[in-house]
């Protein structure tokens, strides 16, 4: 049988194009691709931790796999796979299908595929998590990034205090590498900001430690930043970098450590910025971590926090708070494990508490996991749509069975 | 299954696409201005790196500044002296310093760096390489024994050779053993590491186990 040629010419680019991505074929290749790409990043987990692997292997468009740990490959991220998954299922599952009764089901199946993966794809690009530590008393309206550092840099008042700050946001501080220097500017400010030897988890030495012989990098004021291996935990990772401070008007630049063990750990402590002059004011710089405000303050009344006799471990902890929104009237709530408080679009867990090593009767502080997330309920109206796809599809299935069955001629009688 | 050329092009493209859309951007870029009006926020000054960076160092012997380890109101360390050992003057880098041997050719001090103080696999390979052993990689360090240091498992390290102090001393004392805890975490490293002459330390390792293990913190 003779080959029929394919007809390569621009004009006939989009038929191919739709060919090509509402084939059956793509499908299989992306699901053998995801299969990998998930094997993969599983097996990464237990190197480098959940975090890591997850924006490795499934945030990413491209990435790449060291087989065996020495051979590099190049695979398409789960990022990718998705989008080309719902391009494919849209066209191929959706349009290109042939409109039937029986088809319904299955119709409605792939619908429900599209809205997990579409919920996917809007908890990847918008949902946010972070956290609100508050001692009782204390009041707040900001939640801070787990893992996002960012370098603040702020004219500092005579008392220590700011009221507007110039920021390298976290995607572009913490994509820069070890060796790469960044220069970051802005003509509201009289000085430039150089960044070198940026290291997602480091801890500064002292240059009289016997170990800061064998760190390679610059002693600055007793000190040097020793690059640590990251953690498999992303929150425990403590980034450090280089800066230099290069005025405008010229003059030797100023240098500094900074260092994210310098911010607060505590929800009353206050971040230790690294303190500069030029030109006669004088400015303040940090690595802090991001952080963002949801539209309503919290204020924790009491935190109720109980052990087991004799162990040290939680048995209960919960916080009764109080929410305030303009406009509105104040709500006294609790907040227990397994108990959130759901408002606004935000959603404020029970996560933890602290100060580290503290019993009942110590002063403590509450700890609120915030989560955003607008696809937050797609998963579950997803399954339920795929669900009630696949039962119709089965009730389809088993009519035309038993409507075959009745048609069929009864078998004669044996003798 | 066949895959035609005209097929997989599209797919082609599709990824020249996306690798384009990985590159990093250039190395210059321009900050962002964050308005905190309403919200000031408020900092600590500080006057030092090491105060910047929760670094207390503890002054020698006969400062008037209060040290982290000795301060009659915040933690401090108590152990029990071995007997025969002497106590020396504690340094800026030694919570305790302490000789021993007939001669006092034998020391053995207890030190603390912030974070894991430059890694575990760099501190035993330091010690190794000052006893002119070979580098361990990370595995041999992770399986390296273990003795208890505050009631935690540090590694134990014991090594035999000709010792050399760094630091810039030129100097190698032949036919030396080293013997060292170190007990390194986020929170911070602890390292106790005993030298001196091969037999004086042997006679003194039982010695070396007594007082590693009457460490302790006192918050008195």
């Amino acid at each position: 049988m003779a080959k029929r040629k394919t007809n390569l010419s621009p004009g006939n680019w989009p038929r191919l194009l739709y060919q090509f991505f509402s084939s059956l074929k793509l499908a299989m290749v992306v699901f053998v691709l995801m299969t990998v790409v998930t094997l993969f990043g599983t097996l990464d987990q237990v190197e480098n931790g959940l975090h890591a692997a997850k924006v490795k292997y499934f945030h990413s468009f491209i990435v790449q796999h060291d087989l065996f740990g020495t051979i590099p490959i190049l695979l398409p991220g789960g990022l990718l796979l998705m989008i080309v998954l719902f391009i494919n299922m849209t066209l191929g599952a959706i349009i290109k299908v042939r409109k039937r009764w029986r088809g319904v089901g299955p119709l409605i199946s792939h619908s429900g595929m599209l809205m997990l993966l579409a919920g996917g794809f809007i908890t990847w690009a918008f949902a946010t998590d972070g956290y609100m530590a508050l001692y009782p008393g204390m009041k707040s309206n900001r939640v801070e990034s787990y893992r996002n550092w960012q370098l603040e840099v702020f004219p500092l008042s005579e008392d220590g205090t700011a009221d507007k700050a110039w920021i390298l946001p976290p995607e572009t501080l913490q994509g820069i590498e070890s060796d790469e220097q960044f220069v970051a500017t802005t003509p509201s400010l009289p000085f430039d900001v150089v960044v070198n030897g940026f290291s997602r988890n480091a801890t500064p030495i002292p240059v009289s430690a016997p170990v800061a012989e064998s760190s390679p990098g610059k002693e600055i004021d007793g000190f040097k930043l020793a690059p640590k291996k990251p953690s498999t935990e992303a929150e425990q990772n403590l980034p450090g970098c280089y800066v230099e401070f290069r005025p405008e008007s010229g003059g030797e630049p100023i240098e500094a450590i900074l260092w994210a063990g310098s911010y607060r750990f505590d929800p009353r402590s206050d971040p230790m910025a690294f303190e500069f002059e030029v030109d006669g004011q004088t400015y303040g710089a940090v690595l802090a971590k991001e952080s963002w405000t949801v539209p309503f303050e919290i204020r924790l009344d009491e935190f109720i926090f109980e052990k087991h006799p004799g162990i040290s471990t939680a048995r209960n902890y919960e916080s009764r708070v109080t929410r305030f929104e303009e406009g509105e009237e104040d709500t006294a709530l609790e907040i227990k494990m397994n108990e959130p408080m759901r408002y606004a679009g935000y959603t404020f867990f029970q996560e933890s508490f602290g100060p580290a090593g503290s019993n009942p009767g110590d002063e403590m502080f509450s700890q609120f996991a915030v989560a955003n997330n607008p696809a937050d309920q797609w998963p579950l109206w997803a399954l339920v749509v795929t669900g009630v796809g696949l039962g119709i599809h089965f009730v389809i299935m088993l009519i035309e069975f038993i409507l075959r069955s009745r048609r069929k001629p009864a078998a004669p009688p044996t003798p | 299954m066949t895959f035609r050329i005209s097929t997989m092009l599209p797919a082609a493209v599709a990824m020249t696409f996306s690798l384009g859309g990985c590159e990093r951007g250039g190395s210059e870029t321009e900050l962002v201005e964050r308005d905190w009006s309403g919200s000031e926020r408020e900092f600590q000054l500080v006057d030092s790196s090491a105060e910047r960076f929760r670094y207390q160092s503890r002054p020698a012997e006969g400062s008037e500044t209060p040290s982290a380890g000795g301060s009659s109101n915040g933690p401090r360390l108590t152990y029990t002296t071995p007997e025969g050992w002497k106590e020396e003057p504690a340094s800026t880098m030694r919570d305790i310093n302490l000789s021993f041997g007939p001669n006092g050719e034998g020391e053995c001090y207890v030190a603390r760096l912030p974070g894991a103080g430059g890694g575990l696999l760099a501190n035993v390979n330091r010690w190794r390489q000052q006893m002119g052993a070979e580098p361990l990689t990370e595995e041999e360090v992770a399986a390296l024994p273990e003795k208890p240091l505050f009631g935690q498992p540090a590694k134990f390290i014991s090594l035999e050779g000709d010792f050399s102090a760094g630091m810039g001393s030129a100097q190698t004392q032949p036919d030396y053993k080293l013997l060292g805890l170190i007990l390194a975490s986020d929170a911070g490293a602890v390292f106790v590491k005993m030298t001196g002459p091969r037999e004086v330390v042997d006679e003194n390792e039982e010695a070396f186990d007594t007082f590693t293990q009457s460490i302790d913190v006192s918050m008195n």
